[in-house]
């Protein structure tokens, strides 16, 4: 078997959670690659295909802690972390323990971002986050970073608040605070008035 | 939307999917809201990313709808919006149109953007970029690969590389900088949250543009291999040349001497990854034999590993090897077996195959037993993992059948399923055919496992076994009581089944059949009506024999047929037959147009089948074009063909005389495939006659070939040409039959000839659509076309024996050659032999030591002659192939003629 020489290494990045449900899951293409007709395009190409794909996978590795299977002509290296599963498909010809490297540094990202508190709550509440984490981990099936303390620095937090007039405190130093903010609502207003 | 969708968005807590709907109608609110509320756009955002990676989509207008919308969060200035913005940009922009329209404020952002989503912003730019737009952006590309942050450098690498389908002269201008970033070592800058490691991933990225930009050119790959083969660092850039160093290799094996100090010391890495990709080119690579225990020295250690993966992989290349050269790493043995309880499926099973490749016939005992002491812990679909493969030891070392027998008995005295016991009775009763040795114990085994067998349908087949093959033992008696019992004890299906079974040993002998008569008058009093009816047909039948003497014939025929008919063939004759029209039922069906095979065939056929069967499964991992499972249905395929060539024969009204034919030859092209005129021969081999078939095919588009022939001319005098049936007319991509019939001496009964062809034909120029030529002169022309041989295999049927030795030495003629042959490999010589001599390979098809190989042969002569070849091989390096062959048969021409046959 030829090795593969190019970059596209990753074919998907699932995470399910302990149904077999999806939470987060994204085959990849090469984006600017000439698109065939449906049927040619491979084993994963539509939803339904994919939908199945998942199934079987999941039927075949949950609680299983193998890390590791052949599955349909696509190795598959995997992570369960609490009540997900976090699962990374490459081609037959990929090396095992890079893409092996790819769910560690991702998962440990996870840990650091989600304040190792991983689950399928946190997922849902944080994915914000975790979608930017795989978005730094796999680029259209490239492999982007495998360093968990990178992929966690590039994740940025979600904004806080602006402030509003609730969270103004009437202390003395929070009157001038709502002194200055009032002259400055005001003065705003009549600038738009006049 | 429905208000029944929209009450479902009201409780997400529940882990459901957001409304389609709502998401999209909150989404344009909130980004076109001002002022926009970054934490509740991000949350937004989130949401629709959540159906977008959940597999739902948006129509295209509704999708550029939200892109648009989208692209308004530009002005904001919360750089964690931008962030996420970026990521939905990117995801959109495949489903909605004028993408284009954003790429001024993406490139703002790229050039002076804060640092948290430039990166994003870049990989987000090449997703709007096409071939035409690439141009705007190069001086800012080429800036950002040679950036200090390697998140940045990272990002416009990349890019780089998914615009290379479309703009690969454009990214082809920035092959300096990229070459500069390879080895640039980019420390990712310390925000103080925490301490972060270094990666330089950007080496990886760099390296495989570069590879990109240049791989049509040889040198420039060598040259880049010794560019960088020192200085990189990140693991996978370290891979990724050493899969350049194997394309390297593969094309050029000289310089193994020259780059094998640099894969010493990838082997020797500290990083898995590395080893792994190392080893991969060693084994792959035709490499001296220390250099290959070095590769496998380090997977011995990586069996050790306390990861999984790690294991799986080193076990996954080991089963590899194991399957061409066994013998080198049988130093992993001992790892290998403590691998057999792994927790991961898969490298338990990987490991168990590989050291059943590995096994030779002395330790092959030791294995059963070490598998033997876990396979109580397993599950059951494990356990039938490992039957199987001891089902294919035992065909491939019949000698060793003991052990493997016993192990298969305790196996089956075991609790487990129905799946589990039906493996252990088919690896049973493969056993009881192949390997006869092993037929009683087998089968008084079988006979105690019935005592108390749970499930029905495994004792009806039984039962079918015992009454086959019980009657050729030394003691019929035994299962005759052993299956009384089951009448007496069992629910009706098997009683019936029973009772069919001891019918069949009624014709043993006469007290035998006198107290089969005697059951059967018992059972005729059964309760059910199958049983019962069955009984008395039984019973009638074995009347019958002793009133007439000439329907015993008839009785044996029926009850222990000596010929199987090809089932594959009879349904698809029988689906032509009644597929036909009325008319067609006029004629009954001809069931003598199915060929039979004899027992021995039959058992030969199956044989093959089998092990091609497990030859494709344990391909199937190497083979990632996925044509698995077709070798089997290939073979049947060829069989159909062949018979498809025999039923155009049979309508030809000049062989009708010719009576059966005796051999046919598998087809032999005799031209190029891009040949003008294609031309593939079959032989046929009458009683008296010799008939070679041409299939002609007219691969011209405007020429119209008349009176085809060909001439064909033998080399010896014995073979006199009859007569030529020519093609009267060939169209373009037409194709035809011609037929040169042979008179075929007496003496030699075998014969070998050469015969040159000649294809002759009078062409005529014609329309390419109507075919209707332009004059009718024509030209006559000849074309010359490869020979053809008449070699011994094509007097001789392959033919399947159970006991070789015993065969071996009872046929008396006896002729003994020693040959020296070309061939690269034993087992390019052993598939030779097979082909050419048309015999059946009895044992040693497989070569699994390149030094020296023994290989045994058996077929039968078109006049019935048995023929048994020995062939002892022996490969050195200074002379190359030696073989010694003993040929045996009945008649001494046969056996001179073979081994003639084999040089």
């Amino acid at each position: 078997m030829s090795a593969n020489l190019g970059l596209y290494s990753v074919k998907a990045l699932l995470i399910l959670d302990n149904e077999g449900e999806r939470l987060y899951t994204n085959y990849y293409t090469p984006p600017k690659e000439q698109k065939g007709d449906e049927e040619n395009d491979g084993p994963l190409s539509t939803l339904k295909k994919q939908q199945a794909f998942e199934k079987a996978l999941f039927a075949k590795t949950f609680k299983q802690h193998g890390d590791i299977i052949l599955f349909e002509s696509h190795i598959v290296v995997y992570k369960e972390v609490a009540d997900i599963v976090i699962y990374v498909v490459g081609g037959l010809s990929e090396n095992e323990v890079a893409l092996s490297s790819v769910v560690d540094g991702f998962k440990e990202a996870l840990d650091k971002i989600l304040n190792y508190q991983v689950d399928k709550k946190a997922v849902q509440e944080n994915y914000d986050k975790v979608c930017i984490a795989v978005d730094e981990t796999v680029d259209d099936g490239i492999i982007l970073e495998t360093e968990p303390s990178i992929i966690a620095a590039r994740v940025s937090n979600t904004p806080k608040n602006e402030p509003s007039l609730k969270n103004i405190d009437l202390s003395e130093k929070g009157f001038m605070n709502a002194f200055q903010f009032a002259k400055g609502k005001l003065a705003e207003r009549l600038q738009q008035g006049l | 939307m429905s208000t029944h969708s929209y009450k479902k968005f009201e409780d997400t807590d529940a882990g459901l999917l957001p409304d389609k709907m709502t998401v999209f109608q909150d989404c344009i609110r909130a980004f076109n809201s001002s002022p926009v509320d970054a934490k509740k756009c991000r949350t937004l955002i989130a949401r629709l990313l959540r159906l977008l990676y959940s597999g739902d989509t948006f129509p295209r207008q509704e999708a550029t709808t939200l892109f648009f919308s989208i692209s308004k969060l530009f002005q904001h200035k919360n750089s964690s919006l931008r962030q996420i913005v970026y990521l939905a940009i990117k995801e959109l922009s495949s489903i909605s149109d004028d993408v284009l329209m954003v790429t001024s404020s993406i490139m703002k952002d790229v050039q002076n953007g804060d640092i948290v989503y430039k990166p994003n912003a870049i990989r987000t730019l090449t997703r709007v970029l096409d071939g035409s737009t690439v141009n705007a952006a190069e001086r800012l590309i080429k800036n950002a690969i040679v950036d200090r942050h390697p998140s940045v450098a990272s990002a416009a690498l990349v890019s780089s590389y998914h615009l290379l389908p479309v703009a690969k002269d454009v990214v082809k201008r920035w092959t300096n900088e990229t070459q500069e970033a390879v080895l640039a070592v980019k420390p990712y800058p310390q925000t103080g949250e925490g301490y972060i490691n270094d990666s330089l991933i950007s080496q990886y990225h760099a390296l495989g543009l570069l590879y990109s930009l240049r791989n049509h050119d040889k040198m420039a790959l060598r040259k880049l291999i010794q560019q960088y083969s020192k200085g990189l660092r990140n693991p996978l850039a370290i891979c990724q040349l050493i899969r350049y160093v194997n394309e390297v290799l593969q094309d050029d094996s000289s310089l193994i001497p020259a780059l094998f100090p640099l894969l010493q010391d990838w082997l020797n890495d500290r990083n898995h990854a590395v080893n792994l990709e190392a080893i991969k080119v060693v084994v792959s690579l035709p490499v001296t034999n220390e250099q290959f225990a070095a590769a496998v020295l380090r997977l011995q250690f990586l069996l050790t590993t306390p990861k999984a993966v790690t294991r799986f992989a080193a076990v996954r290349i080991l089963n590899r090897i194991s399957l061409k050269n066994p013998e080198k790493i049988v130093s992993c043995n001992t790892e290998l077996e403590s691998l057999i309880s792994d927790p991961n499926r898969s490298i338990a099973t990987y490991t168990i195959t590989t050291l059943l490749k590995t096994g030779s016939s002395d330790n092959i005992e030791r294995l059963i037993k070490v598998i033997s002491k876990f396979i109580n812990d397993i599950s059951d679909e494990f356990k039938i993992i490992i039957i199987d493969a001891v089902k294919t030891l035992s065909l491939k070392f019949p000698q060793n059948y003991q052990s493997m027998l016993t192990f298969l008995i305790d196996m089956l005295n075991d609790e487990g399923g129905f799946e589990f016991k039906n493996t252990i009775v088919e690896a049973l009763f493969d056993l009881i055919h192949f390997v006869p040795e092993s037929r009683d114990l087998a089968l008084e085994n079988l006979c105690e496992f019935i005592e108390d067998c749970e499930f029905t349908e495994l004792t009806v087949r039984i039962l079918n076994m015992l009454g086959n093959e019980g009657p050729k033992t030394a003691n019929p008696s035994l299962y005759v009581r052993h299956i009384y019992n089951r009448v007496v004890l069992e629910n009706s299906i098997i009683r019936s089944a029973a009772v069919v079974a001891l019918s069949k040993f009624a014709l043993i002998d006469a007290p035998l059949n006198n107290s089969i008569k005697i059951l059967l008058k018992r059972i005729v009093n059964d309760v059910d009506d199958e049983v019962r009816d069955r009984a008395i047909i039984s019973l009638k039948f074995l009347e019958s024999l002793e009133s007439a003497e000439i329907s015993k014939n008839v009785a044996v025929e029926l009850t222990k047929p000596t010929h199987v008919y090809d089932l594959g063939l009879l349904e698809s004759k029988l689906q032509t037959y009644i597929s036909g029209d009325a008319s067609s039922f006029a004629t009954p069906f001809d069931i003598t147009s199915v060929p039979k095979f004899t027992e021995d065939e039959y058992r030969a056929i199956e044989l093959k089948n089998k092990t091609a069967k497990l030859e494709v499964e344990t391909k199937e991992d190497i083979d990632t074009s996925g044509q698995s499972g077709s070798a089997n249905e290939s073979l049947q395929t060829a069989e159909l063909a062949k018979q498809q060539i025999l039923q155009e024969l049979s309508q030809v009204s000049e062989f009708s005389g010719y009576g059966a034919v005796l051999h046919t030859s598998s087809v032999i092209p005799l031209t190029e495939k891009e040949a003008e005129f294609v031309v593939e021969s079959v032989k046929h081999v009458f009683k008296e006659h010799i008939v070679l078939q041409f299939n002609v095919e007219n691969t011209l588009d405007d020429a119209l070939l008349e009176m085809v022939s060909v001439t064909a001319q033998p080399d010896i005098e014995e073979v006199e040409e009859e007569f030529v049936l020519s093609v009267e007319k060939l169209e373009p991509h037409g194709k035809g039959t011609v037929y040169v019939s042979f008179t075929r001496p007496e003496e030699p009964s075998v014969f070998t000839t050469t015969f040159s062809n000649t294809l002759s034909f009078t062409s005529k120029e014609c329309d390419p659509s109507t075919f209707a030529p332009f004059d009718d002169q024509g030209f006559e022309d000849e074309y010359q076309i490869e020979d053809l041989d008449i070699t011994p295999g094509d007097f001789i049927i392959p033919s399947y024996i159970g006991n070789f030795d015993l065969a071996f030495d009872e046929l008396t003629s006896e002729t003994v050659g020693t040959y020296q042959m070309d061939s690269e490999s034993l087992q390019s010589t052993v598939d030779h032999l097979i082909e050419t001599l048309s015999l059946h390979p009895v044992e040693g098809k497989d070569v699994f030591n390149e030094t020296s190989h023994t290989l045994k042969l058996f077929g039968k002569s078109i006049n019935g002659d048995r023929v048994a070849v020995l062939v002892k091989m022996v490969k050195s390096a200074k002379t190359g192939i030696t073989l010694k062959a003993t040929v045996k048969s009945d008649s001494e021409e046969i056996a001179e003629s073979v081994l003639n046959g084999i040089a």
